[in-house]
């Protein structure tokens, strides 16, 4: 009897948790495991790899006995890294978390029906096919007299007309992935205030308090964890992010970061791809990268009192 | 400290109406509840007078002046909610001082009356304390104490005892009054609960699908309902009422016909009759007992009568009488209470001539 039972116990537990199993397994650690060997290796255009070295590191990477650290960074792969910097830090505090704030704050504090019919248009881009999206960010901020940026600088404002390609890529690539991220704040920020009880707003009110009041010592400190959860989460999300910046700005140099980087040298069409080897190395350094990020932020988050239980009092 | 007036206050939500023209006159210093059942408007009501509602129609005043556009912070009003509504982020201490921050208060003065406060509710050792780290009465008596720090005009109280269990209610029904006695502030408190409205206010008002059923003092609610609803609403276990007519001087209640005086005029009737009024003895109405609930001092005794069925008390801990044993209830015929079954009104000057 035992004996069966037990082994029910173990068909049941493979049913359940062997799905999960296997997608964590040919998803997320094969590849991990296939890009640390393929980093490895010479493997180009003709998928054959003749020998294992470290020759790939050595682009990225060269000792230079007069530095502080005794090495340094190729510049491709320094400018890459400082590019990706600016565009996740950026992208993150203006849009995802600033922005994202403010939509769900001015939402929940416009009447439910108005307030809806804002969020629906902020989701708008995300629920767009990228590429549409994408488009739509090409003619607004196209070069010539036809742009729309440009129709309204030079017919309301009486400006000359500018181009941003050149002049700001770093922009282009924060902004539109912002308008996206935005949406997410939003969305996660919004259903946190839902969740204060309404007796706290009408508890703070009877107290003396205005809206500001209200907003500092009712509302942000119940938003402390989803903004946690906002910061870890995006931060590795916009750090291995391209679409959006392949989509706009191509394979341009203005607006290589590491990912664009690891993608353009590997998978993307024409542009002197193939160089696979290369692109893992860059991979790797890049999921290296991710797990300190995302380490250090979980200690600096405090993300294991978010994640031991929940922090909002429901009553 | 106020007083307070509504005048034929409505509050609509789209077709539900929550308070139905309510006209209602507070003394300074009073100490009001609002009893009902849920969903009878009575908590509307009381965030009305806060001002969190604004009333769809009628007028707030405050000694006399028409508050209704005034803003809940300039009202002067203290409220404690049923879940109490403590700031989770902030201490105890802080969460008294929160009131005192829109003030203008010299953080002294604050300080000193946070003191203050927090002896007479007796939560002085634990003004460092997260409200998660307090038990439900101690977040109780922060609760009020934040609601009483600022000096209110009005101290309002929605179910402030519904979470607390049998013995702490108990405890906190005399401490709420008793720290309403020393500040003598103007206070209503919202319950379902009759016993919390007739042991802690001067007068209850009585309300029904938003609107006033009576207001009066407990005892007069429980010896002299003007309504059918009160009279079943208020007193536990509930009233017994039942249907009948009056026909000419007589009584017709199920098969049975009774005489009544006064100035009778023949209409469908609810009489009420309190099951401690209703005895046994060697006279009077015919019934055999149907059901028997002791409750400990006293035992319930329900009893089929030709008139219907009829719940009495005794003051006996064991059961004297047996299941289906025929017994004659007694009851004095001045008791029995009429009712008009149509409007619900108390029909004054109509007398039982006999009960039996």
């Amino acid at each position: 009897m035992m004996h069966k039972q037990r082994q029910r116990q173990a068909v049941n537990a493979l049913i359940f948790l062997g799905p999960a199993c296997i997608f964590l397994l040919v998803l997320l650690v094969a590849p991990i495991i296939v890009d640390l060997v393929v980093a490895f290796t010479d493997m180009a255009q003709t998928v054959r790899v003749s020998e294992f070295s470290n020759e790939q590191f050595r682009k990225i990477i060269r000792p230079n006995e007069d530095t502080w650290l005794g090495f340094e960074l190729r510049g491709s792969f320094y400018r890459a890294l400082a590019k990706t910097a600016i565009f996740v830090v950026f992208t993150l505090t203006i849009f995802n978390v600033t922005f994202g704030l403010l939509l769900a704050l001015t939402t929940t504090a416009l009447p439910d029906w108005l307030g809806g019919t804002f969020r629906a248009i902020w989701l708008l881009p995300r629920m767009s096919p990228s590429v549409v999206y994408a488009l739509l960010w090409i003619w607004v901020i196209d070069p010539t007299e036809r742009g729309l940026l440009n129709q309204v600088l030079i017919n309301v404002f009486g400006f000359g007309p500018i181009n941003l390609f050149i002049d700001h890529p770093m922009a282009i690539i924060v902004v539109a992935n912002g308008f996206i991220g935005a949406s997410i704040g939003m969305l996660i920020l919004t259903s946190a205030i839902r969740s204060i009880p309404q007796h706290l707003f009408f508890a703070a009110r009877a107290d003396g308090a205005g809206p500001l009041s209200i907003v500092r010592h009712i509302i942000l400190p119940t938003l402390r964890w989803p903004l946690s959860y906002i910061t870890v989460f995006q931060s590795l999300a916009l750090m291995v992010s391209f679409e959006y910046i392949f989509l706009i700005m191509g394979p341009a140099r203005s607006t290589m970061t590491m990912a664009m980087l690891a993608y353009t040298k590997t998978l993307a069409p024409q542009i002197g791809s193939g160089q696979y080897a290369y692109g893992a190395a860059i991979t790797l350094i890049l999921i290296i990268i991710g797990v300190i990020v995302a380490l250090l932020l979980y200690r600096l988050t405090n993300m294991k009192r978010l994640l031991a239980k929940p922090r909002i009092e429901v009553h | 400290m106020a007083s307070i007036e509504l005048r034929h206050v409505s509050k609509h939500w789209g077709p539900t109406i929550a308070v139905d023209r309510m006209n209602l006159t507070l003394e300074d210093g009073e100490f009001v509840a609002i009893l009902g059942p849920s969903g009878c408007g009575k908590s509307t009501t009381l965030f009305l007078l806060a001002g969190i509602y604004a009333p769809t129609e009628g007028d707030i005043c405050f000694e006399g002046a028409r508050i209704n556009d005034v803003e809940p912070r300039d009202r002067n009003v203290g409220i404690v909610f049923q879940s109490y509504a403590l700031y989770p982020n902030m201490t105890v201490l802080k969460n008294l001082l929160f009131p005192l921050r829109f003030k203008n208060t010299s953080n002294e003065d604050a300080h000193a009356r946070a003191m203050e406060i927090a002896e007479l509710v007796q939560i002085e050792d634990l003004l460092e304390r997260e409200p998660s780290q307090l038990s439900g009465g101690q977040q109780q008596r922060v609760a009020l104490a934040r609601a009483l720090i600022k000096k209110p005009n009005l101290l309002l109280l929605d179910e402030p005892l519904s979470n607390l269990d049998a013995t702490l209610r108990l405890t906190m029904r005399s401490e709420i009054k008793r720290i309403q006695r020393e500040l003598a502030v103007t206070t209503i408190l919202v319950t379902h609960d009759q016993v919390e409205a007739t042991t802690m206010a001067d007068r209850i008002i009585c309300m029904k699908d938003g609107q006033i059923e009576q207001v009066d003092t407990a005892e007069n609610l429980y010896r002299r309902p003007d309504r059918i609803f009160v009279a079943s609403f208020v007193g536990s276990p509930p009233i017994n009422l039942v249907q009948g007519r009056i026909d000419k001087t007589m009584l017709v209640a199920g098969q049975r016909r009774l005489p009544v005086s006064g100035n009778t005029v023949s209409t469908n009737v609810t009489i009420g009759l309190r099951p401690e009024l209703i005895s046994t003895g060697e006279q009077g109405l015919p019934a055999s007992i149907v059901n028997i609930e002791p409750m400990g001092r006293e035992i319930l005794y329900a009893a089929q009568s030709e008139i219907g069925l009829l719940r009495f008390l005794e003051a006996t801990p064991q059961p004297r009488l047996a299941l289906e044993e025929h017994v004659h209830l007694k009851a004095d015929p001045g008791d029995v209470l009429f009712f008009d079954t149509g409007s619900g009104q108390r029909i004054e000057g109509v007398r039982l001539d006999a009960f039996s």
